[in-house]
């Protein structure tokens, strides 16, 4: 019996080692069964994160069915499937050191119900816990991927790269479609040019581009670009509170207004004096007059909505 | 010839008396113009004292004083041993120092005449003086736009325009209070250059482009161009130095090519470049980086077409069509050749990824957290466009349709300058600063042409033509809508008899202003039009004026070291902690003792305390920085080595939970955490200091990690106390704080100030028996320590 023990303990040891070899294999055949992604569900789950792993895997959390009503997962899987694919063409003797999986919500509830995830998607970098390959600070716990880089391919394979035994060989694809468009246009304008030309070389044109230009940026609408301001808010209000936030449509109420008030000063400079009958002219100037006021008083109310300790009013 | 006028002129008056009254009117009017420039930037002073307000200021306040004391060449060889600890800072070699040699300058001069004035009033005051200068050279860049009356109404508006005051208030020392002469000289040197061809102006233009480059910097240049330097000086000025390059190609595009553009133009481009060349922390990069690549390319092309029209002037139309087919050629090839070698060669660096942040307004945030965390580079919402400039931000395209009318060389700057400024105001809300000139001289053509119409008292005569004007313009619009464009244009020319519907009105007005001007009737009639007109607009410049002084005095004159609040009874209440902090730390502490806090505080205890820092707003090392984020965001057993290895002795956090002082570290700690992050990904995750359900919170249900950061336990460090029974609350970010607070074990509290606003903990010293400072702790308070679970042995970090 004595002997026994110490056989007893190492069997457990012994198929571990067994395991590990063909726990690997599996992965290996899973992964190229799948075109690089491996579809996990909870066995093949508890098999690819195994404590004693000598590989490293991306394993991407999601859900995509329909019910689930995951627009970002549906937005984020094709941006995993192709740094997978891009990683698929590595060669096998380090491509096989780290895997990319995907875990759908639905094929293994108990494991999102362990991680505690209430939200997907989410990708957990589980790195190697044997092997030459262990980090150095011994850490081998999962981390997470920050979307912070975003949803896009490329950010991602820079960042997966760092856990990689050799970084990812991903190549955005070419956009064909942009370059279209910008052939496109080109010809258009090559073609056109002779009616376009008039247009190009009239001050006026120019002009009214570049007073354009000036009114949408001076609304707002720069902020409204980078920080994704929404056009309006919820319940049908459009303004949005607050003096250092705006919605979409202030932008275009507030070039109106800029812009109408721009057009009344220069109609009043430069259109009412040829007008050659005194008795239009003095309506003109009277009707510009009062538009300016108007106006004026309009645009200090919106403004007093946004700076509430604004002390001035018009009319309004 | 009479012609009827509106109202009565004396007319014995001669000529010359005009001209003489007019010119000491312009006089009278531009001082006080200049004293309202001044008077209306002291506010800082009054309602506080005369104290250097923010942050980057105490620097520049602090360099000064060596310039002051030590002399020049001392200045220019310091090296500050106390910043960045343990690195120290050249500073002489790594500043712009144009703003410091400016008040050093002054300050001898008033000593030299037995003036004995601070050093610190003088820094104080320097901005609202500069503004004086900046509202002449502003009249003299419009009066080359427009005519006088003009230029004094852009010199009043630019005096007083919150977008320029809010830079430029006593106190406020920074390099931005002088730039903004020196810009608009510059531009104004320019102008005057290109309009007389003569080398003398454009070599003033180059010299102030120098000491423009000298007081703000290349930086001037681009968003990007300092990303390894600093994001302080960093601005997407990238058109103070590519302006005129972009205005004379416009010209040479718009084949209003001349002489006088390529003398004007290569004077300012040989003279400018050599001169700012000689700022070390310039150097090379004038000829090097990518932002520099259009002003050299515009000059390559001006001495490219200035040959060519040498040569044309001296060989036949036949041989100079060979001749320009094959230099063309040659010169293509050369030129991508030698872009190519030196590209390779390393030299110059044309397209570098950080071209693209300028447009990829993404960029930044997603490489460069550094650069993001700073408020000044937020976007602009439309309100602080109106707050800054109110009647002129729509007054400004109209005034840039005046520019379009005449379109002489000198508008085509106004208006390229009004482009790219409005865009770059836009980006970035620092930038409202650079479009605030541009919209003061656009808006004063636009407002003084107003003016002009309806003052001049000339009534026109009176055309009889009601009958036929009904009819005229339908017919007119009809046969237009079959015509092809160009035939258009034509048929209006030729229609000799223009004429005078509301419709065609707006039509031939607009564009015949620069032909056919004296055959059309031009005037208002009667006195009442004109009165209206007048009274409407003095309404609004009153209007202006008082929201200048309401918005300058409520909005732009704290100088953010010294707060105000109001007591119940409506009296001021000072609130004072900065200082009292920075003081306790100057007078209690060893001068030596190294002080570690976020790099926003850097220059303020240098300045104030007198102390070495870790990291200050010079954020030149992203490293040392990433390494205090690390300390700030990680567990105490993990900053502690980090903070002894860097010889820590206090570290001080800014915390508002008490009074509601929102800019405090805690709301700040996410760009700690992001920037550290980004050195060491594997130790600091951003996601970890958010609830599970993504929220970032500082009450019982905050992150783990979050708790036991060093920052949040600083903060809260008996912050539950101070509220006895009653539940703790964060006023700040209105969150109950757990009742038992966080404990520490290898800090001290050493200082609070009196509302909480700053507080200072020393570091321990390692336990005198070996023991780590936890179990000491324990063993001190009496505790048994469990045999359960030994402590896991610490690992040195790498």
């Amino acid at each position: 019996m004595r002997f026994f023990y110490p056989l007893l303990a190492l069997l457990p040891l012994l198929s571990l080692c067994l395991a590990k070899e063909s726990a690997h294999d599996e992965l290996v055949r899973l992964a190229s069964a799948g075109k690089g992604v491996i579809n996990l569900d909870e066995r093949t789950y508890n098999l690819l994160t195994t404590p004693k792993r000598t590989w490293s895997a991306t394993v991407q959390l999601t859900a995509m069915d329909k019910r689930r009503r995951c627009a970002p997962c549906k937005d984020f899987f094709p941006s995993f499937t192709e740094v997978a694919k891009a990683w698929a063409t590595v060669p096998s003797k380090d491509r096989d050191g780290h895997f990319f999986a995907t875990l759908d919500f639905d094929n293994a509830m108990p494991v999102f119900q362990k991680l505690g995830l209430q939200s997907a998607p989410v990708v957990h970098v589980y790195p190697p816990t044997e092997g030459p390959r262990k980090p150095a600070n011994g850490r081998t716990a999962y981390s997470t991927y920050d979307f912070a880089y975003g949803f896009e391919p490329a950010p991602l394979a820079e960042q997966l790269s760092n856990h990689t035994p050799v970084p990812i060989p991903y190549k955005a694809p070419i956009d064909w479609a942009r370059w279209g468009t910008f052939g496109g246009i080109a010809l258009l304008f090559a073609t056109t040019l002779r009616f376009v030309a008039p247009i190009l070389k009239s001050r006026w044109s120019w002009a009214a581009g570049t007073v354009l230009t000036s009114l949408v940026m001076t609304s707002g609408y720069m902020f409204t670009r980078i920080r994704n301001a929404p056009f309006t808010g919820g319940n049908g209000q459009w303004i949005a509170p607050g003096y250092q936030n705006q919605f979409g449509q202030e932008t275009q109420v507030i070039a109106m207004i800029y812009g109408l008030l721009a057009a009344a000063f220069l109609m009043l400079t430069v259109v009412t004096p040829y007008t050659v009958s005194p008795k239009r002219q003095k309506a003109q100037v009277y009707l510009w007059s009062i538009v300016i006021f108007i106006m004026y008083s309009v645009l200090i109310s919106l403004f007093k909505v946004k700076n509430r300790g604004y002390p001035f009013k018009l009319l309004l | 010839m009479t012609t009827k006028s509106a109202y009565l002129l004396a007319d014995n008056v001669s000529p010359a008396t005009v001209t003489n009254t007019s010119s000491l009117l312009r006089i009278i009017a531009l001082a006080l113009i200049s004293g309202a420039a001044i008077a209306s930037r002291l506010f800082a002073v009054i309602n506080f004292e005369s104290i250097i307000h923010e942050f980057d200021p105490w620097f520049n306040y602090r360099a000064t004083r060596v310039l002051a004391s030590q002399g020049f060449y001392a200045f220019w060889n310091w090296f500050d041993p106390t910043a960045w600890y343990p690195l120290g800072r050249v500073v002489g070699g790594t500043i712009y120092p144009g703003l410091m040699a400016t008040s050093g300058v002054i300050y001898s001069v008033l000593h030299a005449l037995n003036l004995p004035v601070d050093i610190r009033n003088i820094c104080v005051l320097l901005a609202p003086g500069f503004s004086a200068l900046t509202a002449w050279s502003t009249y003299m860049f419009t009066k080359e736009m427009k005519d006088e009356s003009a230029g004094l109404l852009a010199a009043a508006f630019i005096g007083i325009v919150p977008g320029y005051i809010s830079r430029s208030v006593a106190g406020s020392y920074d390099n931005e209070a002088i730039a903004i002469f020196l810009l608009m000289f510059t531009f104004f040197a320019w102008i005057k250059a290109l309009k007389t061809g003569s080398a003398f102006f454009g070599t003033i233009a180059a010299l102030f482009y120098f000491y423009m480059v000298a007081a703000w910097g290349m930086l001037s240049v681009f968003v990007f161009t300092l990303h390894k330097f600093s994001p302080r000086t960093l601005g997407g000025y990238a058109f103070i130095t590519n302006m005129i390059p972009l205005h004379a190609l416009a010209l040479i595009l718009m084949g209003r090519y001349s002489s006088r553009l390529y003398v004007g133009y290569s004077s300012w481009y040989a003279v400018g470049t050599l001169a700012s060349m000689q700022v070390p922390f310039v150097g090379f990069q004038p000829v090097r980086t990518s932002e520099h690549m259009a002003a050299l390319g515009v000059f390559g092309l001006l001495q490219i077409i200035a040959f060519a029209e040498l040569v044309r002037s001296h060989v036949s139309s036949k041989q100079f069509q060979t001749l320009l087919f094959a230099s063309v050629i040659g010169m293509g090839i050369l030129g991508t050749l030698a872009i190519v070698g030196l590209t390779y060669k390393g030299w110059i660096a044309p397209w570098t990824g950080r071209f693209y942040s300028l447009w990829d307004t993404g960029y930044a945030k997603k490489y460069i957290p550094i650069i993001a965390s700073v408020s000044e580079h937020q976007p602009t919402a439309w309100p602080s466009f109106f707050m800054d400039l109110q009647f002129l931000i729509f007054l400004f395209p109209a005034g840039v349709i005046m520019c379009f009318r005449q379109l002489r060389d000198e508008h085509v700057f106004v208006i390229i300058y009004a482009v790219v400024a409005s865009y770059f105001a836009g980006v970035m809300v620092r930038l409202m600063l650079t479009l605030t000139p541009v919209v003061c001289v656009a808006s004063a053509i636009a407002f003084s042409s107003l003016l002009d119409t309806y003052i001049d008292p000339t009534e026109p005569e009176i055309v009889e033509d009601s009958s036929t004007d009904v009819d005229a313009p339908q017919t007119e619009g009809s046969s237009n809508v079959a015509a092809p464009t160009p035939k258009k244009a034509k048929k209006a020319k030729d229609a000799a008899p223009l004429p005078s519907g509301p419709l065609s009105d707006i039509v031939s007005s607009v564009t015949a202003g620069s032909f056919k001007r004296g055959e059309r009737p031009r005037g208002v009639f009667g006195l009442d039009t004109r009165l209206a007109v007048i009274v409407h607009a003095v309404g609004m410049l009153i209007f202006f004026v008082m929201h200048c002084t309401w918005v300058t005095a409520n909005a732009y004159s704290s100088p953010s070291v010294v707060l105000s609040s109001q007591n119940p009874d409506g009296s001021q209440h000072i609130i004072d902690d900065f200082r009292e902090a920075y003081y306790w730390l100057r007078q209690n502490t060893p001068e030596d003792a190294v002080v570690m806090s976020w790099w926003d505080y850097g220059y303020q205890i240098a300045g104030m305390a007198d102390r070495p820092t870790l990291v200050d707003n010079n954020t030149w090392n992203n490293t040392h920085i990433a390494t205090v984020g690390k300390a700030m965001s990680s567990s105490e057993e993990v900053a502690y080595p980090i903070l002894r290895k860097h010889d820590v002795d206090y570290v001080l956090i800014i915390f508002g939970g008490l009074i509601g002082y929102s800019g405090d570290d805690i709301n700040k700690f996410l760009w700690m955490v992001r920037i550290a992050q980004g050195v060491w990904p594997d130790e600091i995750q951003e996601p970890n200091y958010f609830t599970r359900t993504g929220e970032y919170r500082v009450d019982d249900a905050a992150s783990a990690t979050m708790k036991n950061s060093l920052m949040y336990k600083m903060s809260y460090y008996r912050f539950a106390e101070l509220f006895g029974s009653n539940q703790a609350v964060d006023r700040v970010r209105g969150q109950q704080v757990p009742k038992t607070g966080p404990t520490l074990d290898y800090l001290d509290e050493a200082f609070t100030s009196e509302n909480w606003i700053v507080r200072i903990y020393q570091v321990k010293k390692e336990d005198s028996l070996g023991r780590d400072l936890k179990s000491a702790n324990a063993f001190a308070q009496g505790k048994k320590r469990k045999r359960t679970k030994p402590a896991p042995r610490r690992r040195a970090i790498q």
